[in-house]
């Protein structure tokens, strides 16, 4: 269970308004939203990269705001994250890459990180790939390692920021369907942000929509694509007309 | 004082009006200040308790040395013999002696010139270097990413570089301390006719000169690396944000080398009564 | 994070030599064209003036503490003579002449380079790699005209005043620290300043801060102009213009201190 109570955050404005939040355990949270709504900031937010400047995170009961760096570490152990950017370490290979976050852990024994390593990446449909270098990847093989790194702790909850972001359509759906299936065999709780709504909903459980840093919407799937809220209505559907 | 801003503030979004301004700057300093502290003091922490990553100090050793030490040498060459010109000219405009020209430039170098005017360099090569790489990994999550995997980007990044910087600190400083004493004895020998055995004298040099010139090279060793490292872990935005980033690196450093020479050199002169 | 690679040592440094040469080939051709728009003078008169005002503005407090501290420091560096020797009527000229003569026109223009030099880097880094500076050729707008000339204009204008500025905070912060440390009054500097220092010493000064301006401004330009390679690019464009200008301002140093004796 992942709790957030009236959080706001500003920067050079308000990023995030208010914003109140329950994402059960085992659910496939979608995270939607137009650009700069605050939705890579709410994630942040959620592990302590970002200190929101009011407002309570709540992780499986724990109080994650107003931690300290040490005390974050702890509970960073709980996550698994995709960025936006991938942040692939790009001074190390692809398998050092995965296998960064189980050595952080203290798994020291090579050959289990060896086969740990190598089923994220059959996971991914990446096998053999440990010892290319990031740079040398498509931007689709780039998320997929991300996405490899991000599972391979078997963490309890995983955060992905734009999984699909700047991916042909097809791609796009391939990492949706194993994202769901991820979720599905580890029952991890999985908050996913992403503006590519259509696809993104074929995968949730429940959505919760982010505008003008306020939480506008936050239901069950179903819910969000009768919704009668005007602009969850013109984003959910891609109208032109309406208030956006 | 926008020098000392914390790398954390938006220049673009202030609200009008001096008095606003002076009050926003009064609290950057003291966000900056206290950000600067504690990636000090989580450096100093990391370095005599943490995990130490395998090799990567000695990498860093290597890079350091490799990146700095053919501009260092030219740098430093060129000082020695813009010094000992415009002293010798200085010199026989008073008296026609030049013998004490080298033992003058020599306590000159230890004491103070080798290490600041090198650390200044050393500002400007290493210090915009480690903030490149470490900006760059901000603009990129990686360093995110890095603490995700529960690890302190102090220890994982500027550890390794602070254990670096105060080695090859004083290995290069006293390399380019060697490189200008040899232009400035070349200088002296080929334009003022000094045989070299002349010049290579050290009768006025004492152990407090030395002393100085050995805890200059320590403290700027140190700060070069935290000061750098801090503006680079305060990167905003993207590719603008690095440039900025490296920028603020520059300046700040070479601004903590001529505030440490300050202090130093003051409580080097009370300590050492010559 | 490039590990020792396996050429030999001679092939290293043809190799750096070229890289140099190529360079330095660089910015004089950047001079040459920018030469060719100053006869008749097609410089961006409104960009021109932003310019200077930001780059003044932006330069003055990391200037002004640099002075201070430099005139403290070479007030320190000369007390020592002075204790030697026991002259405290010495102490205005032993600092000051060195301070205004060699190195505040020196550490001034290394603090300028530092701020301005790497700012400009950075801005046009940023402009090249976002294709900024391509979209102004296509709008028939002549970059060098609109952004390189009127930005080399005012740093050379500006690390000129910059540098009288500090020569005076610099001299300043020497007459107060003789008294504070030393104990010489500050009027016992100012005589021992003003017996030994000639016009021409100050003018040298001046010269030297025009020149090292133009050589911040040509390499800080060209390194941004030539940028390749997105955010990590624009960081080491960077660096690598801090370091030209360094180097060339120490090299230019030499020189002119000889030629202008």
């Amino acid at each position: 269970m992942i709790e957030v109570h009236g959080l706001s955050k500003s920067f050079a404005e308000p990023v995030l308004r208010d914003v109140s939040l329950a994402v059960p355990r085992g659910c496939l949270f979608g995270l939607v939203g137009p650009g700069a709504a605050g939705k890579s900031v709410l994630l942040k937010c959620l592990v302590g990269l970002v200190t929101p400047d009011r407002g309570a995170v709540t992780v499986e009961g724990e109080t994650v705001t107003g931690l300290d760096e040490l005390a974050l570490q702890r509970v960073r152990r709980r996550f698994g994250m995709l960025f936006q950017n991938n942040a692939l370490f790009d001074y190390l290979t692809v398998g050092e890459n995965i296998a960064f976050p189980l050595r952080r852990m203290g798994v020291t024994d090579e050959a289990e990180l060896a086969e740990r390593v190598a089923d994220r990446l059959r996971a991914v449909s990446l096998a053999g790939f440990e010892s290319r270098m990031p740079a040398g990847l498509s931007g689709g093989q780039k998320k997929r390692v991300g996405v490899a790194r991000a599972t391979v702790t078997r963490a309890e909850i995983v955060l992905y920021d734009e999984p699909a972001a700047g991916l042909d359509p097809v791609t796009s759906q391939k990492i949706f369907d194993l994202l769901r299936r991820e979720q599905r065999e580890t029952n991890a709780t999985v908050i996913m942000v992403s503006s590519d709504i259509d696809r993104l909903l074929t995968v949730t459980d429940r959505v919760g929509l982010l505008h003008k840093g306020e939480l506008l919407f936050d239901g069950t799937t179903d819910e969000a694509r009768s919704s009668r809220h005007p602009v969850v209505k013109q984003f959910i559907h891609g109208e032109v007309e309406g208030p956006l | 004082m926008s020098e000392l801003e914390a790398p954390t503030t938006d220049e673009a979004a202030r609200p009008a009006g001096f008095v606003a301004d002076v009050g926003r700057e009064a609290l950057d300093l003291v966000a900056a200040a206290r950000s600067l502290w504690s990636v000090l003091t989580r450096t100093l922490h990391w370095t005599l308790r943490g995990p130490a990553e395998p090799g990567a100090a000695v990498q860093a050793c290597y890079e350091i040395g490799n990146q700095s030490v053919f501009f260092l040498s030219v740098t430093m060459g060129f000082i020695g013999m813009i010094l000992v010109f415009q002293s010798a000219l200085q010199a026989l405009r008073v008296v026609p002696d030049l013998t004490m020209l080298g033992a003058t430039f020599l306590e000159l170098l230890v004491r103070d010139l080798g290490a600041s005017i090198g650390a200044m360099m050393l500002a400007t090569r290493v210090g915009a270097g480690i903030a490149a790489e470490i900006g760059s990994m901000v603009v990129t999550e990686q360093v995110d990413a890095l603490r995700m995997c529960g690890v302190d980007p102090v220890n994982y990044l500027i550890v390794p570089r602070f254990k670096a910087s105060l080695i090859m600190t004083g290995v290069l400083i006293i390399w380019a301390g060697a490189v200008s004493f040899g232009a400035g004895a070349a200088t002296a020998y080929f334009l003022f006719d000094v045989p070299v055995n002349t010049f290579m004298n050290t009768s006025l040099l004492d152990r407090g000169d030395v002393l100085i010139g050995l805890a200059k090279c320590v403290a700027y060793g140190a700060a070069i690396p935290v000061v750098s490292g801090w503006c680079g872990l305060g990167t905003l935005g993207g590719s603008e944000g690095v440039g900025w980033a490296t920028t603020r690196a520059v300046v700040n450093s070479s601004l903590a080398v001529i505030v440490l020479n300050f202090l130093i050199s003051s409580a080097g002169f009370l300590l050492f009564p010559t | 994070m490039s590990p020792p690679d396996e050429e030999t040592l001679s092939a290293r440094v043809g190799a750096s030599a070229f890289a140099v040469a190529a360079e330095v080939g660089g910015v004089a051709i950047l001079s040459a064209r920018l030469v060719r728009r100053l006869f008749p003078p097609r410089v961006d008169g409104p960009e021109l003036l932003r310019n200077l005002y930001k780059m003044g503005v932006r330069s003055l407090p990391i200037v002004g503490v640099t002075a201070l501290f430099v005139g403290a420091i070479m007030v320190v560096q000369a007390g020592v003579l002075i204790r030697r020797f026991g002259a405290e009527g010495l102490l205005g000229w032993g600092a000051g002449f060195a301070t205004v003569r060699e190195v505040g026109p020196i550490l001034i223009a290394l603090m300028f380079s530092g701020r301005v030099g790497a700012n400009n880097t950075a801005e046009l880094a940023t402009m090249t790699v976002t294709e900024q500076i391509d979209a102004l050729s296509t709008l028939a707008i002549d970059p060098l005209s609109y952004l390189i000339l009127p930005r080399v204009i005012s740093m050379v204008v500006m690390l000129f005043i910059l540098t009288i500025f500090g020569d005076v905070l610099a001299l300043l912060g020497a007459a107060y620290t003789g008294q504070g440390l030393l104990g010489v009054h500050v009027a016992t500097f100012w005589n021992g300043l003003l017996e030994a220092i000639r016009v021409w010493d100050v003018a040298t000064g001046l010269i030297k801060s025009a020149i090292f301006g133009l050589i911040i401004a040509l390499s800080s330009s060209h390194y941004g102009l030539t940028v390749t390679g997105g955010a990590p690019g624009v960081g080491r464009a960077v660096n690598a213009s801090v370091v030209a200008s360094a180097t060339g301002v120490f090299i230019a140093d030499y020189f002119s201190t000889y030629v202008l004796q």
